[in-house]
């Protein structure tokens, strides 16, 4: 799937919706909505986080990129992230996609 | 549409020895015809199976297995809530005169997968149910200041609840100091705050009025089925809430024409401690803010009316057998047949079984 092919760049696509616009997440090629097809547009691999735990010695947590996409990540910080901070994005596909999100920092 | 009641009930030791699925199934639908004095085999028209497991063909070959010969049989997976999502199939199968006594029977073995749900490319390689347990638990602690010890006393009420439930995976009691020094998964979640998977197995027979009069003296009537799925990934849930539940807890509610004060007894589904005190608030029994409290009290004062057979986290979860397992319990427990568990005065009582960080509900209201 192009969704997972992009990833294994490095590179994480949404689908847009070519008639409604609406942001399709998780990704499929024909709009819920309307019934369109889509076209992709690379995030702009900023988010925040909306929640965050630690297991073992990785912070973890749930955050927001782009028009209210939400993916669960790895964050990675030696610092306590908090609820609301910026975040970059980066990802791979390895058998299944990982996220990672590093702090932006002062902010 | 046509009243339908439990006429019959069967079940398995939950364990954590793996075990066929098939194996298991028979036994607990034995235990359940067993458990009705003159039941036809010829008279069960349906035969419903629950479960996450990737055998084939389970309803014909349980029935071939039990003598059965049914009209209608097939499996039904919905994740966790799969056995209640069975017992509703059964109970529309009945209501709308297509049958008039099916058995369900749900079981899962130790090692199923079942748990995962690899469609959802949002989770990533966090794909494990501690993540968003871990996500809601936190959520819990940072909203509505929930405490530690509070999340603790969850599973120390119900791992001393499943002691009387001779079913249950754990006979072992927990004290509140155990369950908080039990060893960290995630700075939220220790692992005595986490359900288990197992094996085990339940069945349930269900009948027409006119057919349950002659098999039961003690008829259990289900008299409110709410059910709703907002999506399947977790990360479209808003945190701090399981929207599915608070609707489908308002569509049985309606449907039974009670309010929440009614409820005499709840099983609620205990995935993580967290998940108690977000149901019983999402079920109107109590609120967020006093869900710690509630369950502090309920503790203290040795009150089981929510989860008295010990809850996920006291009995176990095999994925298939859970639903079924839990309704059960209230069955038992409107006849006056929970012996140390049974709740006084017990006439109305609620099942509650989620799927998937609460993306879909169902819940069910039983009355004697």
């Amino acid at each position: 799937m192009f969704f997972e092919e992009q990833l294994k760049n490095g590179v994480f696509q949404i689908c847009y919706c070519r008639n409604c616009n609406n942001a399709i997440w998780p990704p499929k090629e024909i709009c819920h909505i309307c019934n369109n097809k889509v076209d992709w547009k690379k995030s702009i691999n900023f988010g925040k986080i909306l929640e965050f735990s630690k297991k073992e010695s990785k912070y973890f947590g749930l955050i927001e990129i782009d028009d209210g996409i939400r993916i669960l990540g790895d964050i990675i910080s030696t610092c306590t992230p908090k609820v609301g901070q910026l975040v970059r994005m980066e990802v791979s596909f390895n058998s299944k996609p990982h996220y990672s999100f590093f702090i932006v920092e002062n902010n | 549409m046509n009243k339908v009641a439990i006429v019959g009930t069967g079940q398995t030791k939950f364990s954590k020895e793996d075990d066929d699925v098939e194996k298991l199934l028979f036994e607990s639908a034995n235990n359940c015809l067993q458990s009705i004095n003159n039941c036809d085999l010829n008279d069960i028209n349906g035969v419903l199976i629950s479960t996450n497991n990737d055998s084939k063909y389970l309803g014909a070959i349980l029935s071939e297995t039990m003598g059965i010969r049914p009209k209608i049989s097939h499996s039904i997976e919905h994740l966790c809530s799969s056995g209640t999502n069975a017992i509703i199939s059964a109970y529309a199968y009945i209501s709308s005169g297509l049958s008039d006594m099916i058995l369900v029977s749900g079981a899962e073995s130790a090692t199923n997968p079942g748990q995962v749900l690899e469609w959802d490319k949002s989770r990533g390689t966090l794909e494990h149910p501690i993540y968003w347990g871990s996500m809601l638990t936190k959520s819990h602690k940072r909203n509505f200041q929930t405490t530690e010890e509070e999340l603790a006393i969850v599973s120390a009420k119900n791992h001393k609840q499943a002691m009387d439930n001779p079913f249950a995976y754990s006979n072992e009691p927990r004290t509140i100091s155990e369950v908080m020094n039990s060893k960290q998964i995630t700075d939220d979640l220790r692992i005595l705050d986490c359900s288990r998977s197992c094996s085990g197995s339940s069945s349930i027979l269900l009948a027409s009025e006119e057919k349950a009069k002659t098999l039961s003296d003690q008829p259990i009537w289900i008299t409110g089925i709410g059910q709703k799925t907002t999506s399947a990934s977790f990360t479209k849930n808003v945190l701090g809430e399981i929207e599915s539940t608070r609707i489908a807890a308002d569509s049985a509610y309606k449907m039974a024409k009670i309010e929440p004060k009614n409820i005499n007894v709840a099983e609620v589904h205990d995935a993580f401690s967290v998940c108690e005190l977000m149901a019983i608030s999402e079920l109107g029994i109590t609120s967020n803010e006093k869900s710690g409290e509630f369950v502090r009290n309920l503790f203290n004062t040795e009150n089981k009316m929510i989860n008295p057979r010990g809850g996920l986290i006291g009995a176990g979860h095999p994925l298939g057998a859970t639903g079924i397992s839990q309704t059960i319990e209230i069955t038992n427990q409107l006849q006056g047949k929970s012996d140390k568990r049974q709740i006084s005065n017990a006439n109305t009582g609620l099942i509650h079984n989620m799927s998937a960080a609460g993306t879909s509900s169902s819940i069910m209201v039983l009355q004697n």
